[in-house]
């Protein structure tokens, strides 16, 4: 912690260029990173309400299109984020090869630039359905403010080792992009977890994601701010998981220079 | 102070040869006592540096110079032994290291200045100077994919200086840009050492190493050969290097070789051509080497010990043509009347070129001295006399 309020400034910087690079050179500006999730979400509004015409105890009040909506911004914060901080040590070889600096910050503004921009994007979004007149508790954006934090942390955590590894084992990016379409389905962003079977309950309890889902929507639908063990151990986990990870990205960044 | 030092360090690279490699090199990350197959480059160095000094790093391609920098800046960490540094280093691995085409220079002098620790504040203050020192005008708006190599490296080094560090680490990073520019950042490098800055120089060019550097020290397939005052170390660098070219057979019975055989000094009256007394005349005799049997051009050049050219002239503007003494020797004489050079050590060279004196193919070297007594300043004496209008 001592180290990045030392490095303060550079990650500042970093952060700024990592938003920045988003919409550089594109026609639309920062526009398209918004418009790429509403897009997203439109598809699955149309399957789902219009050809589907899903029905659950759970859309009452709502409907599919916010219900899915406070899911799916998580799940792109949380798959982004950790798809970019893979390849951020990587994509700055040329950088880590000449200046002597902590190359987790790299990790981290990849990470944390993700974040602002879909915490951004799903703000617009619950304005929008606020105001279109859907059932939304903005009181509870503080709760949901500490919740983005914590999954930011579990977050950096895998992003700081897939960093790592990426660096060694070329192929991890490759591997992800299927890996995290399955993690997607397995995760109850487009259903409710009440309808997973019983058979495959199991999947959906030990996905670290649908706790994020379940808080996040019973926090912005339902306005229910109620803690329990879950949350506690939440917090722990990710604290955990974001010093295993800078514990073994650290490691491994004493090798960076000879694989990059 | 010291504010580097060097236990014992040694550094390998890992062979990547087969995919799997890559996975074994990963786990000997976490388990140290496998190493798998790797290459040396460092190997036991103990080097100290202490505030003040300036050290040249002399070797040749490969040597491991590069990696030993790169140690010190901490961009890599050492396989064993043990880097002790303190201070603000500023390493200057290579001009512009780190900067981003897609960026304006002065987007990426905000990076590359936070990069060196500087805060938000800091960063703001000193953006004019570095802009002004750069002196690349309205280009600095402009993104760095737009700039001449030439640009980069004076933004580069603009950069460098504005950090004010307390260890100046720079990899042959003198042999670029124009000449004002090369002139203005050796000027920079002199006060920044007269004001007490330690430097660090990785340099092919003994020239520079000779001027800026106290101490140097020859790097050899990774390990240190020699250490101490500069112009020793890189005079044996040299003597390495001839000895290496005439051992090269390639070299030395190349048809098209024209070569100084011989090479002496005299001066009147005295057989030991080293020792000269000021204003006396300097005789030079050699013999010269023609493969094809034409009399080459010989070019004789005086330098100061630190590498200063002080006065050169070749037999091709005088119009003189070597005598033939043999199939293949020609002689020369030379005199230089009256020696106006002050006391010190002083170099010569001779150069043999071809018969159209365009192309040089060898040189050869003898120090001497001038001996003398006077308090005059400078390297040679002019002609003069006060006088009282």
């Amino acid at each position: 912690m001592r180290g990045l309020w030392k490095h303060r400034w550079l990650l500042r910087e970093f952060l700024g260029r990592e938003i920045k690079n988003r919409y550089l050179g594109s026609v639309s500006g920062i526009l398209w990173v918004l418009f790429q999730p509403l897009a997203q979400l439109a598809v699955y509004a149309f399957i789902f309400t219009l050809i589907f015409k899903v029905r659950f105890p759970e859309l009452e009040g709502h409907g599919y299109i916010a219900f899915v909506a406070v899911a799916l911004w998580p799940w792109l914060a949380f798959q982004e984020g950790v798809q970019r901080a893979t390849v951020s040590v990587q994509n700055n070889a040329a950088l880590i090869k000449k200046v002597a600096f902590p190359n987790e910050l790299l990790v981290y503004a990849s990470v944390a630039a993700t974040y602002i921009i879909h915490a951004v994007g799903l703000l617009l979004v619950l304005l929008v359905l606020k105001l279109a007149g859907v059932a939304i508790h903005l009181s509870a954006l503080p709760g949901f403010a500490l919740l983005w934090l914590v999954m930011m942390a579990g977050t950096l955590g895998v992003g700081l080792i897939c960093a790592a590894f990426q660096v060694f084992l070329r192929d991890l990016e490759q591997i992800l992009a299927p890996l995290f379409m399955l993690w997607f389905y397995a995760s109850p962003i487009l259903y409710p977890a009440s309808l997973v079977p019983p058979a495959f309950r199991v999947i959906i309890e030990t996905n670290p994601i649908s706790y994020f889902i379940g808080q996040a929507r019973s926090l912005l639908l339902y306005g229910d701010w109620t803690l329990g063990a879950m949350d506690g151990v939440a917090v722990l986990g990710a604290m955990v998981l974001f010093w295993v990870g800078l514990r073994i990205f650290r490691r491994c960044a004493t090798r960076f220079e000879d694989f990059l | 102070m010291r504010l580097v030092g060097l236990n014992n360090v040694s550094k390998h690279y890992p062979k990547l040869l087969h995919s799997g490699d890559r996975l074994r090199a990963l786990y000997s990350v976490f388990y140290t006592k496998s190493k798998g197959p790797h290459f040396q480059v460092l190997q036991d160095i103990n080097l100290e540096v202490h505030q003040g000094e300036s050290l040249g790093l002399v070797g040749v391609n490969g040597a491991g110079k590069s990696t030993l920098l790169k140690i010190i800046a901490g961009v890599i960490k050492p396989n064993s032994g043990s880097v002790h540094v303190n201070g603000r280093i500023s390493a200057m691995l290579e001009l512009g290291a780190g900067f981003h085409p897609e960026y304006t220079g002065r987007e990426n002098i905000r990076l590359a200045l936070s990069l060196a620790g500087l805060s938000g504040g800091e960063v703001t203050q000193r953006l004019p100077e570095i802009i002004e020192f750069a002196d690349i005008g309205g280009y600095i708006e402009e993104p760095i994919k737009h700039y001449s190599s030439g640009m980069v490296v004076r933004l580069g080094f603009a950069v460098m200086t504005a950090v004010q560090p307390d260890i100046l680490i720079t990899d042959e990073v003198l042999a670029v840009g124009d000449e004002s520019f090369q002139k203005k950042c050796i000027s920079w490098i002199e006060s920044y050492l007269s004001g007490g800055g330690t430097l660090l120089l990785c340099s092919h060019s003994m020239f520079h190493i000779q001027k800026l550097c106290r101490k140097a020290c020859w790097i050899h397939e990774g390990r240190m050969r020699a250490y101490g005052d500069a112009f020793d170390v890189t005079r044996d660098y040299l003597a390495y290097h001839e000895q290496k070219s005439m051992s090269d057979p390639k070299l030395v019975s190349s048809a098209s070789d024209y070569r100084v055989t011989e090479l002496s000094l005299h001066s009147v009256g005295k057989s030991d051509g080293s020792q000269i007394e000021m204003g006396a005349d300097l005789l030079i005799a050699g013999r010269l080497h023609s493969p094809d049997g034409r009399p080459p051009t010989v070019a004789i050049g005086l330098l100061r010990a630190d590498g200063t050219p002080i006065y050169g002239v070749n037999s091709d503007i005088d119009g003189f043509i070597p005598k033939q003494a043999g199939a293949q020797v020609y002689e020369f004489n030379l005199r230089l009347f009256a020696l106006p050079l002050l006391p010190g050590k002083y170099t010569l060279r001779a150069h043999a070129m071809d018969p159209e004196g365009l192309r040089l193919f060898d040189t050869m070297e003898q120090g001497f001295e001038i001996y003398g007594r006077t308090r005059e300043l400078g390297v040679c004496r002019l002609a003069h006399s006060w006088e009282s209008t």
